[in-house]
């Protein structure tokens, strides 16, 4: 096994076929585009014959994160990837126009073979997808692999969170039923209430008038723009993973394992999170609503379940800078958390600031129930 | 020419240009000055419509000048005779039939002078009937008899301010005309005086008014539609069912057919009021099939028992299309197809709606051929998309399937991930 596969001669049918391909193309190439994403850890020379990048694929020990709790890293990739392929078959049938969301996401739903798995996939992805995202920032909030040299890590992790729940709420809005319409409304009005930010992004989407123009905004921020931010920090996310390694959270070193080992694990996890959606899909269907009506706000409709809490804010009697400047204070140091800490030096040891942590995320909980009640009275 | 001459030439031909851009703006001032002063209608001064009758009387001048008859050739002097480019009281009072304050009794005669000549009614295609519709009218006799209170045509189209029917500012506008009869026919003081209904209040609450008011449908009948226009006249018993019929043809048709009609006629009842009522028409309740009977029959008799069988039919029938909807309901939160099942309890609809006109002829066969027809189409529209939501069900049974070629293949991933070493030293 050890022995370097260029010193044997080309003899099985595989060699030859792998010799036929590198006489052609340098595929070395594409092995070492790929080490940027993660799967492959073994820094590639382009200028080496395919026969020896294989063997040396196959033989280079490496850190297997697909097990908990570095799973959710992987979760986060995976399930955009399922995202990405299920939001393409949607584009092909989706009309990003006020006319034709409505009917367009209806004949998808209702007309379209196996459009309704397709659709429900997504939504049943975003759901997890936002879960998941926020769950591994707490985890890696609650392990400090913030400190150094982690810091990226978080940083990206905060974005990837950020940009997950933008997905998911300019998703929200393409199917223009009366939830969706009326759901995205209540949501801009939070971010329009916001001091500085709400009138950037306002002047950005257009006004402060929900409209086609959202509509289509939108569309090119949840198809385009976001995607790619996204997989940039993805990238970002791989590139201080292959510096630093996975975590040794309790001096537990991580599992080293082979490709083969690696890449099968990879494959059932995907065919497992696939399973998984197909069967939410069909045992607990989203309910399709009418179409929406910009004169009639449904009964007791409430902005994204993530947006409660700035919600609930907002309904304080306080002038709106106030909870308003909190939130975009949150916001903006979140990332910057690894700095904060070593500039508060040694007042915040490991244990008052996870204390700190959990009476925030406690808040943020209770401000997300009173959210949902708070319209209802 | 030389060079300088055409110079020179063009030098004038600039000045004049300049001169007349710079004089176009007084000219224009001038023009739009000496404009207003030709509108302007100041105290005293001679306007076509009015004369000088303005200076003494400028209520009345205002009024009139809004009017429809403004526009037509018409003076005070019209109605009033005298002399209106007169500059004294006493020269303008006197002449060309003066008048001065037309009394109540003299207005419609006055009216009729120019409104019962075709010649002069002629060009405004109005008709000239009114005048003699008028004295047929209740309003016209009294007014014989010397009844000095009852409606003169100013009581309805104002004296001096005359608009056109079709004016929304006018009282004789569609939707004013409830409240212009009321005037009189609302005024509680005079209603108790003269011993009448106080129909307008009454006529508020009913769903002819809702439906004018309420919905704006112009063409929902007002007091007119029912009693006439000039010619004014409460109906009789024997006929209420033919002016309800006017609008309400079907009802009136069953109403005919049925036993009531005959019964009512012998009885001297009035046919569609007796249980409708007259002027505050209720909307109507499917639940009076029943309840209205023992107005007039027993209790416990066999005709109160055929309204709650009436009842009954209809109820089914509106059920079964209301278990439809639900259903329509159901199969739109998947989404399903259900377009086609909409048009047919659109249909359904119809058919009910038919059955409470049938309901008329108090015949439980007239009725049962429309509630037998709703019924029907909500409980095939129940069943068809019922199995189409109970085949979703069942499609769920093919996760099963699905599972076992899931766990099939991380099978077969696992034996080839486990062909391999499992750990690299």
């Amino acid at each position: 096994m050890s022995t370097l596969a260029s010193e044997t001669p080309a003899r099985t049918r595989r060699d030859r076929a792998v010799d036929w391909i590198d006489a052609r193309i340098n595929l070395s190439e594409l092995f070492s585009f790929l080490t940027h994403f993660g799967l492959i850890y073994t820094p590639v020379d382009t200028r080496r014959p395919l026969r020896d990048v294989l063997e040396q694929i196959r033989t280079t020990p490496l850190e297997s994160y697909a097990r908990w709790p570095h799973i959710l890293g992987l979760l986060t990739a995976l399930l955009f990837a399922l995202e990405a392929v299920s939001g393409i078959l949607l584009a092909f049938y989706y009309q990003p126009t006020a006319l034709g969301a409505y009917d367009s996401t209806r004949s998808i739903v209702r007309d379209v073979m196996l459009g309704w798995l397709v659709h429900h996939v997504h939504m049943w992805g975003s759901w997890l997808l936002v879960a998941v995202v926020l769950v591994r920032m707490i985890r890696l909030f609650w392990d400090g692999l913030y400190q150094a040299p982690r810091e990226l890590l978080w940083f990206s992790a905060v974005a990837l969170a950020w940009l997950v729940i933008q997905l998911d709420f300019t998703g929200l809005l393409l199917p223009w039923d009366e939830q969706s319409y009326w759901s995205a409304v209540r949501g801009l009005e939070i971010v329009w209430a916001l001091p500085i930010v709400g009138p950037m992004l306002s002047a950005l989407v257009g006004g402060r008038t929900m409209s086609e123009d959202v509509l289509n905004r939108f569309y090119v921020l949840h198809i385009i723009v976001l995607p790619v931010l996204y997989l940039a920090f993805v990238y970002l996310t791989f590139a201080t993973m292959r510096r630093v390694g996975l975590s040794r959270v309790g001096g537990v070193a991580p599992k080293l394992t082979t490709f083969r080992r690696h890449a099968s694990d990879l494959v059932i996890i995907t065919l497992l999170l696939f399973a998984g959606l197909v069967t939410l899909s069909t045992l607990m269907p989203f309910q399709f609503h009418g179409p929406a009506d910009p004169y009639r706000t449904p009964k007791g409709t409430l902005p994204p379940w993530y947006m409660l809490a700035p919600y609930a804010l907002f309904q304080l009697p306080l002038p709106r800078w106030i909870p308003g400047l909190a939130l975009v204070g949150t916001a903006f140091t979140l990332p910057f958390l690894p700095a904060i800490v070593r500039a508060a030096g040694n007042r915040l040891d490991d244990k008052r600031l996870r204390m700190a942590g959990l009476a925030v995320f406690g808040l943020w909980l209770v401000l997300s129930v009173l959210g949902a009640f708070v319209d209802r009275r | 020419m030389s060079a300088h001459a055409k110079e020179k030439g063009m030098g004038l031909w600039r000045r004049a240009t300049a001169l007349t851009l710079l004089l176009l703006p007084l000219a224009f001032l001038l023009a739009s000055g000496a404009f207003a002063a030709a509108r302007k209608t100041g105290d005293g001064k001679v306007t076509k419509a009015s004369g000088r009758c303005g200076s003494c009387h400028p209520d009345e001048r205002v009024a009139f000048e809004k009017s429809r008859h403004a526009g037509e050739d018409m003076h005070c002097t019209s109605c009033h005779g005298g002399n209106d480019q007169s500059l004294d009281e006493a020269g303008a009072h006197q002449g060309n039939g003066w008048r001065g304050k037309i009394t109540r009794a003299q207005d419609p005669a006055m009216c009729a002078s120019c409104h019962a000549d075709e010649k002069v009614m002629q060009p405004y295609d109005l008709p000239v009937d009114q005048y003699s519709q008028y004295q047929t009218s209740g309003h016209g006799k009294l007014l014989a008899k010397g009844d000095g209170k009852v409606a003169v045509c100013s009581d309805c189209h104002g004296a001096h301010d005359v608009l056109s029917a079709h004016d929304p500012a006018s009282r004789t506008y569609v939707t004013n005309i409830p409240r212009t009869c009321g005037t009189c026919h609302g005024d509680t003081t005079l209603v108790r005086e003269r011993k009448m209904k106080d129909t307008y209040h009454e006529y508020l609450g009913s769903v002819h008014a809702k439906s004018l008011f309420d919905k704006g449908n112009l063409k929902a009948p007002t007091c007119v539609s029912c009693h006439g226009v000039h010619g004014a006249a409460p109906s009789d018993i024997g006929n209420v069912n033919k002016v309800c019929g006017r609008c309400h043809t079907a009802e009136r048709r069953y109403f005919k057919s049925g036993p009531h009609a005959a019964a009512m006629a012998a009885e001297q009842m009035a046919e569609c009021s007796s249980c409708h009522g007259d002027h505050g028409i209720a909307p109507s309740e499917t639940a009076r099939l029943a309840s209205s009977c023992v107005k007039c029959h027993d209790k416990g008799s066999k005709d109160e028992v055929l309204g709650a069988t009436l009842l009954a039919d209809y109820q089914s029938a509106a059920e079964a299309i209301e278990k439809a909807e639900k259903v329509v309901a159901r199969a739109d939160a998947v989404p399903i197809q259900t377009e086609d099942y909409k048009a047919r309890i659109e249909e359904a609809h119809t058919y009910l709606f038919e059955a409470l006109t049938a309901a008329h002829a108090v015949s439980p066969e007239a009725m049962s051929g429309y509630t037998t027809r709703a019924r029907s189409v909500g409980e095939e529209i129940q069943e068809e998309l019922g199995s189409k939501l109970q085949n979703i069900t069942v499609e769920k049974l093919f996760l099963l399937v699905f599972w076992f070629y899931v766990i099939v293949t991380i099978g077969i991933i696992r034996r080839f991930r486990d062909a391999g070493p499992r750990a690299v030293k």
